[in-house]
C-alpha cells in the first residue's frame, strides 16, 4: 500500500479515495506483471514448438531464430502421417488407452458402488489400499510387473500394457466415482428397489444414466493417463510392433539425427487430446487429484 | 442407506438380508480386491523375495543371496552420489513448484479482471505429455540450433550460451527447470482451489484494522493454507523421488551420471544392465523411503488436527 503523504492537515475524504484509487492501481499493475510473466514462462516454449513445427527445414535451424515462420507449411504435419512407424504407434496408443479406459470404468462403477452404498468389514482398508495403489511409485513395480507379464506371456501385447496401465487409472476411477455416488440420494434407489428393481437392473437403469457427468470425467481421466504414459511403456514393449505414441516419440532419431520440425508436429499432435481434455474436465480433475490425498 | 432392521420379531430375516448385503458389496469391489492383490500385493511380496536373490536372465533363474544386494549397493562408492544426486533434484524441484505454485495461485486469486484467460494459458503446460514436454525442453536448449543459446548470442551474450545438456554442471537445473515447468500448475490448483473456498470478509475486517498486504497472507492466508501446502508438499516429495519421464527423455540420467536419480538408476540396474535382483533391492529401499515420507505426513498431520480440536 502507498501512503499518501499529508502534512499537518487531518486526512480528508478526498485522501482515503485517492489512497484506495492507488492501491487498485498498483494491485492491477502487480498482478498483470506477474500474470503475465507467468504466461510467458508457461506459453512460450510451447509456442516455439508450435512455430517449429510449421517451419520448413531450412528454416528451423536459422539464425537468429524467428518466432513467426516467414513460410508457413504444414510439410511436417504431412511426414507425420506418412510415417507408418508413427501411425503404428498411434494407432497402439488408441487401443491401449481405449482398453485402459474401457476396464477402469467397469472396475471404477462396481467398486465405487460398493464403497458407496455398504458397509462391509474390511472397507476402510481396501480403500485406503486403493488410495495407496495411486500414490505408489511406479518405479518401484518395474522388476515383478516385468516377471509377472513375461511368466504370463503378456510382454509387447495390448493386454498386458492394458493391465500394467490399470495400475494408474482404476484407483482414480473408484476414488471419482465413489465420491459422486455418495452424494446420489439413496431415495431414488429405494424407489427402484420398490419396484422391483434388482442390483444389475439398478446400476444399468438407475446409477449410470445419473452418473453420466463423472463417467465422462473418469473415461477422459483415464485415457489421458493411458495416452501419456512412459514409463511401463517402456519396460515392456520392445520393437515397433507393440509401441505406443510416447515411446515412439522419445526415441524419434534416424541415421541424420533428429527432425525437430518433424518431432515437433508430432508433438503437437500427441499433445491435442491432453488439451481438449484438461481444458473440458480441468476442476474436476483436480478435486479428483486432491481429495484422495485430503482427507478419508 | 436401506434400513434392514425394523423390529426384532424380524431379527432373524435382518441377520440373513445383512449376509446377502455383504456378499453383494463383496461382489461389487472384488475386480478391485483383485487389481490390488495383483498389482500392490504380489509386486511387493514379489520385489522383497528378489531382492534377496540373484535372478538369472532369461529364464529369471532365483538363487537365494541373503543380503548380497543390499550390501553391494551399500558398498557401492556410486550410492553416496547418487543418493545426493536424488536430494538435490527433489529439493530443487519441490522448492521450484511450491514456490511458483505458491505465487501464481496468489496473483491469479486476486479478483482483477482477465486473469481468467491467463490461468488457462499457465495450466497449459500441466496438461500436455510429459515426452512432449521433455522434448520440447530438449529442443530449447539444444547447443547450435537451440533458441535459448541462440537468442542468448543474438543479444551479445555467447559466453551465457551453455551446453545445457551435456555439460554435468548444468544438466541437472536444466532437467529441474524443464520438469517443474511442466509441474508447477497443478500445485497453483491445489492452492487455489483453497483459496477460493477462504471466506472474503475475514479479509476485509483485517484489512478495515489497518492490516496490510502482508499481515494478512502471513497471519490469515498462510495459516489457512497450511493443509493444502502440505500436501502438495508429500505428494510433490513422492513424485520426485520415483520421477522418470522428464529424466530419461531428457539426459537418460547422464552426462556423466550427473542426472541419474534413484528411479533411473532402478531402470537402469534392472533393464539395461539386467541386474535385476540388485533392481529390487533398490526398489525395497525406495518402497521403504516412500513409507517414511507417508508416516512422517501422517504423523505430522493427526497432530497439527489434535492441536486444532478436530478429530484425527
Amino acid at each position: 500500500m502507498t501512503a499518501i503523504p499529508s502534512i499537518g492537515r487531518p486526512k480528508t475524504a478526498h485522501d482515503y479515495a485517492m489512497r484506495q484509487m492507488i492501491g487498485t492501481v498498483g494491485k492491477y499493475a502487480l498482478v498483470y506483471g506477474l500474470g503475465l510473466i507467468f504466461v510467458l514462462f508457461s506459453t512460450l516454449p510451447l509456442i516455439w514448438g508450435i512455430s517449429t513445427a510449421l517451419k520448413v527445414p531450412s528454416e528451423v535451424y536459422a539464425f537468429p531464430p524467428s518466432w513467426i515462420p516467414t513460410t508457413l507449411t504444414f510439410e511436417n504435419f504431412l511426414l507425420v502421417v506418412q510415417n507408418k512407424n508413427l501411425l503404428r504407434a498411434f494407432l497402439n496408443t488408441l487401443i491401449i488407452a481405449s482398453g485402459t479406459t474401457f476396464v477402469a470404468l467397469i472396475v471404477g462403477v462396481l467398486g465405487g458402488y460398493g464403497f458407496a452404498r455398504y458397509h462391509f468389514p474390511g472397507r476402510n482398508m481396501l480403500l485406503w489400499s486403493v488410495l495407496f495403489t495411486k500414490l505408489f511409485p511406479r518405479v518401484v513395480v518395474i522388476v515383478p510387473f516385468f516377471v509377472t507379464l513375461r511368466n504370463l506371456q503378456m510382454m509387447n501385447t495390448y493386454q498386458g500394457l492394458i493391465l500394467v496401465y490399470l495400475m494408474v487409472t482404476f484407483p482414480v476411477a473408484i476414488w471419482l466415482l465413489k465420491g459422486f455416488f455418495d452424494k446420489i440420494p439413496v431415495e431414488i434407489e429405494e424407489a427402484a428397489v420398490i419396484d422391483g428393481c434388482n442390483l444389475p437392473q439398478l446400476l444399468w437403469y438407475v446409477i449410470l444414466p445419473m452418473s453420466r457427468p463423472a463417467m465422462i470425467a473418469v473415461a477422459m481421466y483415464s485415457f489421458i493417463l493411458a495416452w501419456n504414459e512412459f514409463l511401463f511403456a517402456l519396460v515392456f514393449t520392445n520393437g515397433l510392433e507393440r509401441r505406443p505414441l510416447s515411446i515412439a516419440l522419445a526415441f524419434f532419431i534416424d541415421e541424420n539425427g533428429i527432425r525437430w520440425g518433424e518431432l515437433m508436429a508430432a508433438s503437437v499432435v500427441m499433445s491435442l487430446p491432453a488439451i481438449i481434455v484438461f481444458s473440458f474436465a480441468q476442476k474436476l480433475l483436480v478435486r479428483g487429484l486432491s481429495d484422495g490425498a485430503v482427507k478419508g | 442407506m436401506v434400513s434392514t432392521r425394523r423390529t426384532a420379531s424380524r431379527r432373524s430375516e435382518s441377520i440373513s438380508l445383512k449376509a446377502q448385503r455383504r456378499r453383494r458389496a463383496y461382489l461389487l469391489v472384488a475386480p478391485a480386491i483383485i487389481l490390488i492383490a495383483l498389482m500392490m500385493i504380489y509386486p511387493i511380496i514379489q520385489t522383497i523375495y528378489f531382492s534377496f536373490s540373484k535372478v538369472q536372465l532369461p529364464a529369471l533363474r532365483t538363487t537365494f543371496v541373503g543380503f548380497d544386494n543390499f550390501m553391494r549397493i551399500l558398498n557401492n562408492p556410486e550410492t553416496g552420489p547418487l543418493v545426493q544426486r536424488t536430494l538435490v533434484w527433489i529439493a530443487g524441484s519441490v522448492a521450484l513448484k511450491m514456490a511458483l505454485g505458491l505465487i501464481a495461485a496468489l496473483v491469479f486469486n486476486a479478483k482483477v479482471r482477465g486473469t481468467v484467460w491467463m490461468r488457462v494459458l499457465v495450466i497449459l503446460p500441466w496438461a500436455i505429455p510429459s515426452v512432449v514436454g521433455a522434448n520440447l525442453w530438449r529442443w530449447i536448449v539444444q547447443t547450435d540450433a537451440g533458441v535459448l543459446n541462440q537468442t542468448l548470442r543474438s543479444w551479445g551474450l555467447e559466453s551465457w550460451a551453455l551446453n545445457w545438456l551435456g555439460d554435468p554442471s548444468t544438466a541437472m537445473f536444466t532437467v529441474i527447470v524443464a520438469y517443474s515447468w511442466g509441474g508447477f500448475a497443478f500445485v497453483m490448483l491445489l492452492i487455489l482451489a483453497r483459496l477460493q473456498g477462504l471466506p472474503e470478509d475475514i479479509n476485509e475486517a483485517a484489512r478495515v484494522d489497518g492490516a496490510n498486504w502482508w499481515q494478512i497472507f502471513r497471519y490469515i492466508t498462510l495459516p489457512s493454507l497450511s493443509g493444502v501446502l502440505a500436501v502438495a508438499l508429500i505428494l510433490e516429495i513422492v513424485s520426485g523421488m520415483n520421477s522418470f519421464d522428464t529424466l530419461m527423455i531428457m539426459t537418460g540420467g547422464g552426462p556423466a551420471n550427473a542426472t541419474r536419480i534413484w528411479g533411473i538408476d532402478i531402470y537402469k540396474t534392472g533393464f539395461t544392465e539386467f541386474n535385476l535382483g540388485g533392481a529390487a533391492a533398490q526398489s525395497v529401499l525406495m518402497f521403504a523411503a516412500v513409507i517414511v515420507v507417508f508416516s512422517i505426513y501422517g504423523g505430522v498431520n493427526s497432530r497439527i488436527a489434535r492441536r486444532q480440536g478436530e478429530p484425527a
